[in-house]
């Protein structure tokens, strides 16, 4: 027997003898205890859990190693640990919500009319905004009077959906086991909260530190997550990436965290060529996809599965860096297309057809897009690199950059006279 | 030998009572890490050989550890301090709960409590001006009402003689209090 199973509730015991004897009624109504679906569903489970339990292990239950071997032979994965499914055997199970604290039960009460009095304001929110639509535009005040008017309620209104579930317990642990419903407001809300406490601070300095906010774009606020994966295996910003890692295109994860659809363009530009003749360096455009569509539920977009006739405008090229040259940074920018509006691609394919020295910036303010996303990963020469570079064709693969060695200036006597 | 109660044993190290050899806890010279000439001596010789310290930086003196930090160290491993307050996860999310739903009720009971106020200044503001305008006798009323020459001056409100507090004192106004003399 196992140490937690010594340790825990008689009824343990009980349940066991009573398996071992084959007592069908006390294994049922001991186990229905247990569980939090509805009376429904427990009639309809019950047929199944006639046997005795050592026949039919529970997984939420089992905690015989003997049993659990069984189990996980079976294919079944028993849930949670051992510790924990001893104690739930002896537990009443009794509903979050009608756990028997009087403080618990007072302090849900307050929070349960507060979500009453902000569902009132909200349906009477609506009403108010669905009679200013419904007035004409003249005797609202004018189109930039109505416009604002509407647009202050509808941002009102969103603020009052989060405030209503907010307090909710339920919704809280949802969000912290991951199961949150992105296509709800609250979970939306929950989730920019978590993502502005870490991950974007540490996004923003990345591509403030490495200087790609200046160098390929004046300006970005993002304000959707996002993921990068090369084979599988996520890219924190600014990692380097292997050169071999890097030839397929990489899978991206945008998480938007508004309501609707919104058509993006993505593009992935290196600031960092090498150019010996102006002693400088290059833009290249290493990828550049238009009219994507993303939304708070669908998240991923494989830049390699994109259609390459209405949405990849340049496919991916690996990048590959010059031995001796300094790290490349390929920053990827996600800008939102105006209005969600999609783009005329064959214009766009007719016109942005040359990869060297494309700049975002004039992309930007020709297409009216705005970054909304951004992520960096960097590259340099590795034990991979020319391999790769072999099998895209790079012209310059055999050359070593060296760093110009300046002459030294010619000797001067220290402490010459005018010194003294 | 028996190894003391952890309660004996750190009294014994506050007070450098040496009662044995192995004590149930570190003493503060093992944690600052300090090679005491005591402690070295008591050391054996074999620890000293298995030594990540190189030999110059140690005759130097080593790393002199802040006072400070010892002495954090020293409470917080303590076996009279507290363990840490850890809530199962249900219980936690009670806590949460009950935590929300105070910092709502506070904020409620806060609005309610402006708005009154609220209502109380405009009410005295509309009878003011009711006054001004309304009296028929050109605001002189209004005025004379306004008027704060010699407030606090003649008279102060004997309200205002202690501290205004939530409750009345225990002992209620002393009577007999007579300003004490200066010397």
């Amino acid at each position: 027997m196992a140490h937690c199973e010594r340790a825990s509730k008689p009824l343990l015991q009980c349940l066991q003898k009573a398996s071992t004897r084959g007592l069908p009624a006390l294994q049922l109504s001991s186990t229905r205890a247990f569980q939090t679906s509805a009376r429904v569903q427990e009639e309809a489970q019950s047929e199944a859990q006639k046997q005795p339990f050592n026949k039919s292990p529970d997984p939420a239950l089992v905690s015989s190693p003997r049993l659990e071997r069984r189990l996980i032979r079976q294919g079944i994965s028993p849930v949670g640990s051992r510790r924990r499914r001893a104690a739930l055997q002896g537990s009443a199970n009794i509903p979050f919500a009608q756990l028997p604290y009087q403080c618990f039960q007072e302090a849900r009460k307050v929070l349960l009319q507060d979500r009453e009095e902000k569902l009132e304001e909200i349906t009477r929110l609506r009403e108010k905004i669905a009679r200013l639509e419904a007035r004409p535009t003249e005797e609202a005040g004018g189109e930039q009077v109505k416009k604002s008017r509407l647009g202050g309620m509808q941002k009102h209104l969103e603020h009052l959906k989060v405030l209503a579930d907010i307090n909710d317990p339920q919704v809280k642990k949802k969000f912290e086991d991951g199961q949150g419903d992105m296509s709800k407001p609250i979970y939306r809300y929950l989730a920019d909260q978590k993502w502005r406490e870490y991950r974007r601070k540490i996004l923003v300095q990345r591509i403030t530190q490495m200087k790609v906010v200046p160098d390929v774009l004046p300006h970005c606020d993002p304000i959707v997550d996002t993921k990068l994966y090369f084979n599988r295996s996520a890219v924190q910003p600014g990692d380097f990436v292997q050169a071999n890692a890097s030839t397929t295109a990489p899978k991206l994860d945008i998480q938007l965290f508004e309501g609707g659809e919104k058509l993006v363009t993505i593009a992935v530009v290196d600031p960092d060529v090498p150019n010996l003749e102006t002693d400088s360096f290059d833009f290249r455009t290493h990828y550049l996809a238009v009219n994507v569509p993303i939304s708070a539920i669908s998240t991923k977009v494989d830049l390699a599965q994109l259609s390459a006739d209405s949405q990849v405008v340049l496919p991916w090229e690996a990048p590959v860096t010059q031995k001796g040259s300094p790290y490349h940074r390929l920053s990827l920018f996600i800008l939102e297309q105006k209005d969600s509006q999609p783009l005329d691609f064959a214009a766009v394919k007719a016109k942005e057809s040359v990869r060297d020295n494309q700049l975002l910036r004039t992309l930007q303010g020709r297409y009216h897009l705005k970054a909304i996303g951004a992520h960096l990963f960097r590259s340099q020469w590795d034990e991979t690199t020319l391999e790769v570079m072999e099998k895209i064709g790079f012209p310059l693969a055999d050359v070593e950059l060296r760093r110009k060695k300046i002459d030294p200036l010619p000797y001067k006597r220290r402490n010459p006279s005018t010194f003294r | 030998m028996r190894p003391l109660s952890p309660v004996l044993a750190s009294l014994a190290n506050v007070f450098r009572i040496p009662i044995s050899q192995t004590l149930a806890r570190p003493a503060i010279g093992h944690l600052n890490a300090q090679p005491g000439p005591v402690t070295a001596a008591a050391q054996p010789a074999a620890a000293r050989t298995f030594s990540s310290t190189n030999a110059l930086f140690k005759r130097k003196g080593g790393l002199k550890t802040d006072r400070r930090i010892t002495l954090i160290r020293y409470f917080l491993h303590h076996p009279l301090t507290p363990r840490p307050l850890r809530f199962s996860r249900t219980r936690y999310l009670r806590h949460w709960t009950i935590h929300r739903a105070w910092q709502l009720f506070q904020n409620q009971q806060r609005r309610t409590q402006t708005l009154e106020l609220e209502r109380q200044w405009h009410a005295m503001n509309d009878a003011c001006e009711e006054l001004r305008t309304g009296a028929g006798d050109g605001g002189r009323l209004f005025r004379k009402s306004m008027n704060k020459r010699g407030v606090f001056r003649d008279m102060f409100p004997i309200e205002y003689g202690r501290l205004q507090t939530e409750t009345p004192a225990q002992e209620g106004w002393n009577h007999g209090w007579v300003r004490p003399e200066r010397r």
